[in-house]
């Protein structure tokens, strides 16, 4: 019952009281750090390995994460250079091609208005050797009709 | 004290008295040879290593990579009194002292909550009743003087009888106090674990005296708040003793 608090509140009995310090003080503290050692066995060292692994296992992957993706940007990087050297490359034959094409039919063009330009002159040529010809039988036709004319006016032949 | 009596003859007088009994400063005594042990305290005790030591079975039992339930919960508690003990002694020495410390936190708390959520008056005791071993004076000075041994041990380990002359730092006239400290730290830390648990049980105790339904529960779960604070206060304080007995005076010059 609550009064009988009093009493031992107030005054120590012979036995007991608040401030009874006795055997179990040493007792207490022997428990205590035998606690502490099983609980250092069960607890402290086993978790905490565990923790300290699992910080020791993130920071590896981190790192190895990084050193790929830094590889991974060397070779992005690298194809890119590949990719734009490419380009570059098929655009300088693509324009090369262009150029070739080019020089080729302006060859033919020159070529054909050469060959156009000889038949040309070859068709003149013959033309006015066929008139030179036409007229060399022109000139002979006409002697031998002026001959034939004086001598039907003359009545007789000349020469 | 005369009205302290009078009240308490006050609520003897309330009919429904004997709803509620309430035993401060009788033991249930053991005889060991010539010595006298509190039994209920060590029964106490023994049910809360039990509770302790099976629940970090249980948790480290089978480890994962990935933690998950009690695993997660105590490597949980675990990181909080490494915390603790790494703000208080330091980066460098924490490890070895976080046993200590942690065991420390872990019996006060377990102690004192399972003081106030173990249904302990469901057990007769011959005399004496059983509560938390944290209101025993015996359990908290056994706890203080442990600790003020942990720090003498860590100053003197690390500085060697240098440790005393540090007493003269910064001038000679801290020595006195210094020394006064000695006595005052282990006597202090005791008696506050002891006065809070005690009292908030007490308080407890005389309400459920009182009203026996609902009106102490507020009052109970102020009592698990303060019993976790002093847990706390127990453990942070005796990693700031240690740390302040491992800490370099002489400051910069010496590295």
């Amino acid at each position: 019952m609550l009064y009988a608090l009093v009493p031992t509140l107030l005054a120590a009995e012979a036995e007991g009281g608040l401030f009874d310090l006795d055997a179990t003080l040493p007792l207490m503290a022997a428990q205590f750090l035998i606690l502490a050692l099983i609980l250092n066995a069960v607890l402290y060292k086993p978790l905490g390995q565990a923790i300290d692994q699992r910080a020791d296992y993130i920071r590896g992957k981190q790192l190895d994460a990084q050193e790929r993706l830094d590889k991974v940007k060397a070779l992005t990087a690298d194809y890119e250079r590949a990719l734009a050297d490419a380009r570059r490359q098929s655009q300088s034959i693509v324009a090369d091609a262009q150029a070739e094409a080019q020089k080729l039919a302006a060859q033919a063009v020159a070529e054909a208005q050469r060959q156009a330009q000889a038949e040309r002159e070859a068709a003149q040529q013959e033309i006015d050797n066929q008139r030179q010809s036409a007229m060399a039988a022109l000139d002979g036709q006409v002697a031998a009709l002026s001959r034939q004319i004086a001598t039907k006016l003359l009545g007789f032949e000349l020469g | 004290m005369q009205n302290s009596v009078a009240m308490f003859d006050l609520f003897s007088s309330i009919p429904f008295a004997p709803l509620a009994e309430l035993e401060v400063g009788q033991h249930f005594y053991w005889h060991i040879g010539n010595f006298k042990v509190h039994g209920q305290v060590f029964l106490a005790s023994w049910v809360v290593l039990g509770l302790l030591i099976v629940t970090c079975i249980l948790a480290t039992r089978n480890i994962q990579r990935v933690p998950s339930g009690l695993q997660n919960f105590m490597e949980y508690a675990l990181e909080f009194i490494r915390d603790l003990t790494k703000t208080q002694v330091g980066e460098k020495e924490y490890r070895a002292w976080v046993p200590l410390i942690g065991t420390l936190f872990l019996f006060i708390f377990m102690s004192n909550w399972g003081g106030a959520l173990i249904p302990w008056k469901l057990v007769e005791l011959p005399s004496g009743e059983l509560a938390a071993p944290t209101n025993d004076i015996n359990t908290t000075v056994a706890l203080a003087l442990i600790t003020s041994v942990a720090y003498f041990y860590a100053g003197l380990s690390r500085k060697g009888l240098g440790y005393f002359a540090d007493y003269a730092q910064p001038t000679p006239i801290m020595v006195p106090f210094k020394i006064i400290e000695d006595f005052t730290k282990p006597l202090s830390l005791s008696f506050r674990l002891f006065g809070n648990i005690l009292a908030d049980e007490l308080v407890v105790a005389v309400l459920v005296f009182l009203v026996p339904l609902f009106v102490p529960i507020p009052l109970m779960i102020l009592g698990l708040f303060t019993s976790a604070i002093q847990a706390l206060i127990f453990a942070t304080l005796a990693a700031s003793y240690i740390g302040e007995a491992m800490e370099d005076h002489h400051g910069e010059h010496h590295d």
